[in-house]
């Protein structure tokens, strides 16, 4: 498959005053062309960071500080702020996690797509422009745009402003979009209409989409590909599919577990303890006072990447000793 | 709950659409129909309706001239209220009735335009308070401190006198409205500087980023709307403010004689206020419904505003 995005070796620290908070530590990642890849971890683990570091949006105090971000054969860390503003939205897009505040109140849903739309094409007339925003909320599932076009934010439901949110990053045609924990905030009935729009999307304007999420029942529905991050490094990577029938790292272990399944009447495992603080995380592999299997070489060394196969990833010393279970 | 998930449905009842149509609703429209069924800020926005009336065209319902002491001339100074002279005349000779009417133009002006200057300033510093971070923000942030603990009134006299050769020059009032606005910015500064901390990690901020929009248009078009609504609150209240001080500042014989306030009328009244009552206490009224007006609406506003106040 031809690689679109390829992140290599990423850093992003929040330069704060408690400290240095190492919110993304050396991730690698890579996006496909039409691929679907998932970004799972706990709050805090690094995965909408990496997505703002890769818009370059990442708010102050934080700063990308190494790595490269190759997207369509340029750097994307090199480029100027103007450039970078005409690829944001045009070719690269995010949809945010709280539908209730990520449109802007004071503007009606067409202005609002109007905005957009003419960021990127300024030839284009406000009539035109409304008329392409008229088809992006029937593209969104949106019944009588004629209406909703005129309505404002507080006037919709929040299955209805995350679609438009969703329209509204894909006014231009991004060829990658970022969803930031698209159906967070939703009923779970409205969840399951977002989540196959999005998917119905992603194969009609031939898009490579990157999901953000800590739920793996999602990343089951959506996508192709998983990356398992932990706070703030890569601590599996491999296609769906195999990663839910074998995990390889305990922490994927444990998030398959904490999923509640219907066929399955036992006790939901949680997993102990909280995300380490990232100003100053555990020694070794990050994960070792959580992790169940733990043993000395584990807070002694940080673990790397070892392939499994051709297209699995593991960052975990004692992968070749562990039979984990999936799901 | 149950008509949200309704309207997400393929097909939204009647009764959603005939809503959309109907209203049309801006935040705007949302915020003047709360504001209506206040009464009292109803009362109020009709109080303050009525003064700017009256500032407008006083110059054609004032029987006599501003500062003209024609009674003296006809013999009628100090006398109370009569169909001639409905307030009464002064001591002076002054008009009251005159005086109250072409005092509101005056004291409007004082308390918009002081008001004015403060929102220029406190808008700027505010906003560069909340956008830039460490020393900068923390030096904004002790200035408007400043400004905000330091007793104002004592400072405005000293400037007053200081600058007495311009109000000999007729800039009376406009040095006063300057030096009421320059004093009274720090709480526009505080709401500013705390609402674009708030407002800029909104997520619609963050989206517009993300799709593209520069940093002008996001503070343009997005945050510098969004945080309009304390700021008016707040201006109303300090116009109310504005014009209680210039009535004091004139009260104590630091305004400009030359101009007509209430603060002059009553502070010329207030010696002979035992026998010739009305010269202090028609100008008086004139400012305590003008304020009552002002805090009537700044107080409407801030309920209509409010979006915990939802209904």
């Amino acid at each position: 498959m031809e690689t679109l995005l390829n992140v290599k070796g990423l850093k992003t620290y929040f330069f704060t005053e408690a400290g240095v908070v190492k919110a993304v530590d050396g991730v690698d990642f890579q996006v496909g062309k039409d691929e679907a890849v998932g970004l799972v971890g706990e709050s805090g683990s690094g995965k909408t960071v990496t997505g703002l570091s890769v818009l370059r949006i990442v708010p102050r105090p934080g700063r990308i500080l190494a790595g490269t971000i190759m997207f369509e054969g340029e750097d994307l860390l090199a480029k100027s702020e103007e450039e970078m503003r005409r690829i944001r939205g045009a070719k690269i897009a995010m949809t945010f996690q709280d539908p209730t505040t990520s449109l802007d109140p004071l503007y009606t849903i067409g202005n609002q797509l109007v905005e957009v739309i003419r960021e990127h094409d300024k030839e284009l007339s406000k009539k035109e422009a409304l008329e392409q925003a008229m088809k992006l909320l029937e593209m969104v599932g949106i019944s009588e745009p004629e209406l909703r076009i005129r309505a404002y934010p507080h006037e919709l439901s929040g299955g209805m402003k995350q679609r438009i949110a969703i329209a509204r990053a894909l006014a231009s045609r991004p060829i990658l979009l970022f969803a930031d924990e698209p159906t967070t905030n939703l009923d779970v009935t409205v969840q399951a209409q977002v989540l196959e729009l999005l998917e119905e999307l992603r194969e009609k304007l031939k898009m490579s989409l990157v999901m953000i999420t800590h739920d793996m029942g999602i990343i089951a529905e959506t996508t192709q590909r998983v990356q398992v991050l932990y706070a703030g490094m890569v601590a599996e990577v491999a296609e769906t599919r195999s990663i839910f029938k074998r995990p390889r790292h305990p922490y994927t272990e444990a998030l398959l577990q904490a999923v509640p399944r219907i066929d399955h009447r036992k006790e939901l495992k949680v997993i102990p303890g909280n995300i380490p603080n990232l100003i100053d995380p555990p020694s070794g592999c990050r994960f070792h006072p959580r992790c169940p299997y733990a043993k000395e070489i584990c807070w002694k060394k940080i673990p790397t990447l070892n392939p499994v196969d051709d297209d699995h990833l593991v960052a975990c010393h004692l992968w070749q000793d562990l039979s984990l279970t999936g799901a | 709950m149950q008509r949200e998930t309704k309207t997400e449905s393929v097909a939204p009842s009647k009764r959603d659409v005939v809503d959309v149509r109907r209203r049309g609703a801006s935040q705007w429209a949302v915020a003047w129909r709360r504001f209506k069924r206040n009464k009292a800020g109803l009362a109020g926005f009709f109080i303050i309706l009525f003064y700017f009336f009256i500032a407008l065209t006083s110059p054609w319902l004032a029987p006599y001239p501003p500062r003209s002491f024609q009674a003296l001339y006809e013999g009628e100074a100090g006398q109370p209220p009569s169909w001639k002279h409905p307030f009464g005349t002064s001591r002076a000779g002054l008009d009251v009735y005159s005086e109250v009417l072409h005092g509101t133009r005056g004291d409007l002006y004082v308390g918009v335009g002081a008001t004015l200057v403060s929102i220029a300033i406190g808008m700027i510093i505010g906003a560069l308070a909340g956008y830039s971070r460490g020393t900068g923000s923390d030096i904004l942030l002790m200035l408007s401190q400043v400004f905000y603990t330091i007793p104002l009134l004592p400072l405005i006299l000293l400037f007053a006198r200081v600058f007495s050769v311009l109000v000999a020059k007729g800039f009376g009032l406009t040095l006063i409205l300057i030096l009421l606005g320059v004093f009274g910015w720090s709480t526009i500064s505080f709401i500013v500087r705390g609402e674009i901390l708030r407002v800029r990690e909104l997520d619609f901020v963050q989206a517009s980023r993300a799709l593209g929009a520069s940093r002008w248009q996001i503070i343009f078009r997005h945050i510098i709307p969004n945080i309009l609504t304390p700021v008016i609150v707040t201006a109303t209240l300090l116009i109310a403010g504005n014009i209680l001080t210039e009535v004091v500042i004139s009260f104590l014989g630091f305004g400009d004689v030359n101009t007509s306030t209430w603060g002059i009328t009553i502070e010329e009244g207030i010696t002979y206020m035992r026998t010739e009552w009305w010269t202090p206490v028609f100008p008086g009224l004139a400012t305590l419904f003008a304020v009552l007006g002002f805090n009537l609406v700044g107080d409407g506003l801030s309920d209509a505003l409010n979006p915990r106040l939802r209904d």
